[in-house]
């Protein structure tokens, strides 16, 4: 029993972000047609080692998050490491978290870490909306298990089968579609009542919009997201950018597009974030693992916290819950934060988040504290755009913004940058992430 | 036998488009499943009167999921709105007083008449609930809120509080027509935090068949923690006659809330009575409460099997017609023992040594025959009126440990009893209430499960008539 164990288990480690690298993020059924999921992750992971030479051994597993995950092989991590040959070693879960997945994966390797469970793990994850798996229904995969199973023999049993599969629309293949399980409602239509019930109007939504794609478009163009974007080679050619990103979009051209789930909805393509196909990794590791190993850690997590609201309610104001429980996790109050980075699956989302959060009368009753949890100063607020510009392949969101607010942290000397996202079910995340040195 | 102007679409549009001189009853929204977090999800509530109740209504209303509108001269009448409105993301508006812009409907109509000193102020109700009166969505709901008549000496504060009560009374019986009811609630001062959960309820569709009603919320019992859904976790309830009709009904409300029901009925009930438990996952104790020692082994019975009971339903009850003349005495000796003897007996028994915990519920089966007296039924009215005497003078005594004691008392009810009526007084029956139509048992069910919730602890000592604002009693 006196035998130290090597990735000594039970003793106390800080886990620390090493790097994080991503695809461009890229428009479903675009560039990325011929990438499913596991290759998208695939092709992040590979440049994680590259850019790190991490030596493959040294690799404890991979912790990958998807949101569409492949029916044939759902392990996308266990798939990923035996793709790139990994030392059989490496071993792999993959996990789901609606748009929370992508920090998800990232804060379970830190815990696991933090345990002293494993001292190295790569974490991130991938989404390719453009390969969604689409099923046929119920009814007629029932019907047709004869078939499968070899049990129909005579023409009668294949009548038979045919006379189940009518009517034909029953049987036909439906579009898959981003619904709330439990109540039907496609998530569009919960950012409009959203939108409705916070008094966000149209023309801030546009407004906050085209801010994130001039600050994305900025980044970009500056060359901010070079350190963390690979290209990738596909069989047209390589992939350099995102493509999302539009940065001579304006109010005036945003609010010549047509509300999307609404009649007199405030809702369009332009303030809601798009399908989108991307991976994401992060390397995590053990500050002492990471030092003996020559790396310089570039920031680690304080804190994080996961909700969940009532789905039939507000579905997506988990984060005005889930970053103040953060902040209070870490010791911390709002101001004292110096990023906040917050998932933007809709504007409107975002802007009713903003708005609970400076509300006296949400802290009173929905935190119980007597005062707001404060405004967020637009100076450190999604300071290079977010999932409106920049996409959201929805396992790989999370991940994209640990790493960009890791290599903020690091650039810029600053202190601590919150996170928050909201997810499908009334799921909320945040997360406080502290700068290493 | 159903009622032909309600469930037959053709009858009802032959009607319509004739111009029959036939008032077609609306038909009443009824709550679909357990009790919700947001029982007034999406609806716009019009609230009026400047009473000391602004802060509970706005925290009540919006958390409930309701978008209140507020009527006032200024944007100061928004304010205890403004923080809960955040909170729930419920934005409020403010509505001009006499003014109802065109177009807009509401839900329902709330109105804070605590505030009310002179019967010059009564003026209020009118200015607020004329012009929207007619705007009342079908289904509608009227809460008119006052302070109770008896706390004040100076005669003229009482005459204007007890002048909301008739105008409720007779505001429920003009829009019954449109499905929608109309109560008046007093609000005890200091018992203000009990004001939600009946709020809720009478608000929702849960309280689709009661109309006209007075409730007194007071801070007579002691209260402990009221969940909003899953109300009756972890509790056991007693429902006597639970084989059939409103016993039924009952049990399975208490069980679709959470609730162990124990089904009481007859031995001979047998068969239907382990139905019902067995649908519900309940249990089942057969007995004759009739019996002398049915108070002992009931008792001994939850004793052993759950260590005591948190909720009684005193259901079982029975009819035995006949003028007083012509009255044998086993029919006068057997209704007023199972209606109102019986009940006693368990009640006292089950209050030895807390068998019936602290924070209890007994609510008992009266009847609007009972408190309005009816050709036929001497034998049942003293029965049913000995039950409201009987609340009203345990209540105050068992207020100590939690324990609350009311009586529904269900006007026409569509059950086997009623459907038994000769069909021309049972048509007549049926018309004779605000809303045009007899109930149905859930109706009554909604009513004893609300009661039997930790949430309706200001309401003690009373009898709630369930019964569609029916013209006859008061």
């Amino acid at each position: 029993m006196g035998k130290k164990k090597k990735n000594g288990w039970g003793k106390k480690h800080r886990a620390v972000i090493v790097t994080g690298v991503r695809t461009p993020f890229v428009k479903a059924f675009g560039r990325f047609l011929d990438l499913d999921t596991i290759d998208l992750a695939d092709i992040a992971v590979r440049a994680l080692l590259e850019r790190t030479d991490l030596p493959h051994d040294e690799i404890d597993n991979i912790i990958w998050g998807g949101v569409i995950l492949p029916s044939a092989a759902p392990n996308i991590a266990r798939e990923v490491a035996l793709d790139l040959r990994l030392p059989p070693s490496v071993e792999g879960m993959t996990c789901t978290r609606a748009c929370a997945t992508g920090l998800q994966a990232v804060t379970l390797a830190a815990a696991a870490i933090e345990r002293g469970e494993a001292d190295v793990v790569i974490a991130g994850g991938s989404d390719s909306t453009s390969n969604t798996p689409i099923n046929l229904p119920q009814k007629a995969v029932h019907a047709l298990a004869p078939l499968a199973f070899g049990k129909a023999s005579t023409a009668a049993d294949y009548l038979g089968v045919l006379a189940q599969m009518m009517p034909i629309t029953e049987i036909l293949p439906r579009m898959p579609k981003i619904a709330e399980r439990t109540t039907g409602e496609v998530m569009g239509e919960s950012a409009e009542s959203m939108a409705r019930r916070n008094e966000i109007s149209r023309e801030a939504q546009d407004r906050f919009a085209e801010r994130s794609h001039h600050r994305a478009a900025e980044a970009i163009a500056s060359g901010r997201f070079d350190d963390e974007v690979v290209p990738v080679e596909t069989p047209d050619g390589w992939v350099h950018t995102d493509n999302i990103v539009r940065g001579d979009t304006s109010v005036e051209k945003l609010s010549k597009l047509r509300p999307v789930f609404a009649k007199d909805g405030t809702v369009t393509a332009g303030n809601a974030s798009p399908l989108t196909d991307g991976a994401a990794a992060v390397l995590v590791m053990s500050e002492e693992k990471a030092r003996a190993l020559g790396y310089k850690p570039l920031a680690a997590f304080r804190s994080w916290a996961y909700v969940g609201v009532d789905p039939t309610d507000q579905l997506l104001i988990g984060p005005a819950l889930a970053m103040p429980k953060a902040l209070d996790r870490a010791g911390m109050a709002l101001k004292d934060a110096s990023l906040v980075d917050m998932h933007e699956a809709f504007a409107a989302q975002v802007l009713s988040v903003t708005k609970a959060l400076a509300s006296k009368g949400f802290a009173e009753v929905r935190l119980g504290r007597s005062r707001a949890v404060g405004e967020i100063d637009e100076d450190k607020f999604n300071v290079h755009g977010g999932s409106l510009s920049i996409g959201h392949p929805f396992g790989a969101t999370g991940a994209r913004m640990v790493t960009t607010m890791a290599n903020e942290l690091a650039r810029t000397g600053k202190e601590t940058a919150l996170l928050g996202i909201c997810a499908a079910g009334g799921l909320g995340a945040g997360a406080v992430l502290e700068a290493v040195r | 036998m159903t009622d032909l102007l309600l469930e037959n679409e053709s009858a009802r549009k032959l009607i319509k488009t004739l111009g029959l001189p036939i008032p077609v009853p609306e038909r009443l929204e009824r709550a679909k499943g357990p009790y919700e977090e947001r029982p007034l999800d999406d609806k716009t509530i019009l609230v009026g009167g400047h009473g000391a109740l602004q802060g509970v209504l706005a925290q009540v209303l919006t958390k409930a999921g309701a978008t209140p509108w507020v009527v006032g001269k200024s944007d100061s009448v928004l304010e205890p709105y403004r923080g809960p409105g955040e909170a729930w993301a419920r934005t409020t508006r403010r509505i001009e007083p006499g003014d109802a812009p065109e177009g807009e409907r509401v839900d329902a109509i709330v109105f804070d008449g605590t505030g009310l000193e002179t019967p010059d102020d009564l003026h209020q109700l009118y200015e607020v609930m004329h012009p929207w009166i007619r705007r009342l969505n079908r289904s509608g709901r009227v809460v008119v809120i006052g302070r109770p008549v008896g706390d004040v000496k100076r005669a003229a504060i009482a005459a204007t509080r007890a002048g909301l009560e008739g105008f409720t009374r007779s505001l429920g019986k003009e829009i019954g027509s449109n499905g929608s009811v109309a109560n008046s609630v007093f609000v005890e001062e200091g018992a203000e935090d009990r004001l939600g959960p009946v709020l809720r309820f009478l608000l929702s569709p849960r309280s689709a068949f009661i109309s006209c009603q007075p409730f007194h919320v007071t801070k007579t019992a002691k209260v402990g923690e009221a969940p909003e859904t899953h109300v009756l976790g972890g509790k056991v309830a007693l429902v006597t006659g639970a084989a059939r009709g409103i016993g039924e009904a009952t049990a399975e409300i208490l069980a679709a809330e959470g609730a162990h029901v124990v089904c009481l009925d007859r031995p001979a009930d047998d068969g239907p009575c382990s139905q019902v438990a067995q649908r519900i996952g309940g249990s089942v104790l057969l007995v004759d409460i009739t019996d002398r020692d049915a108070p002992e082994r009931i008792a001994n019975d939850l004793k052993e099997r759950f260590g005591g009971v948190d909720v009684v339903v005193h259901n079982a009850g029975v009819t035995r017609d006949k003028t007083l003349g012509r009255m044998k005495p086993d029919a006068w000796d057997m209704a007023v023992d199972i209606n109102l003897g019986a009940v006693v007996r368990i009640t006292e028994r089950l209050l030895q040594n807390d068998l019936l915990r602290p924070g209890g519920r007994i609510i008992c089966l009266s009847s609007v025959s009972g408190i309005a007296g009816n050709r036929g039924q001497t034998n049942y009215s003293a029965s049913k009126a000995g039950v409201v005497g009987f609340v009203r003078a345990l209540a105050p005594q068992v207020a100590d440990k939690g324990i609350t004691v009311n009586a529904i008392a269900p006007g026409f009810i569509e059950t086997r009893l009623t459907n038994a009526m000769p069909v021309a007084i049972r048509e007549v029956a049926r018309r004779m209430s605000a809303v045009g139509q007899g109930g149905k048992p859930e109706d009554v069910g909604q009513a004893i499960t609300f009661l039997a919730t930790p949430g309706a602890a200001g309401l003690t000592g009373q009898t709630i008539r369930v019964c569609g604002g029916a013209l006859v009693g008061a």
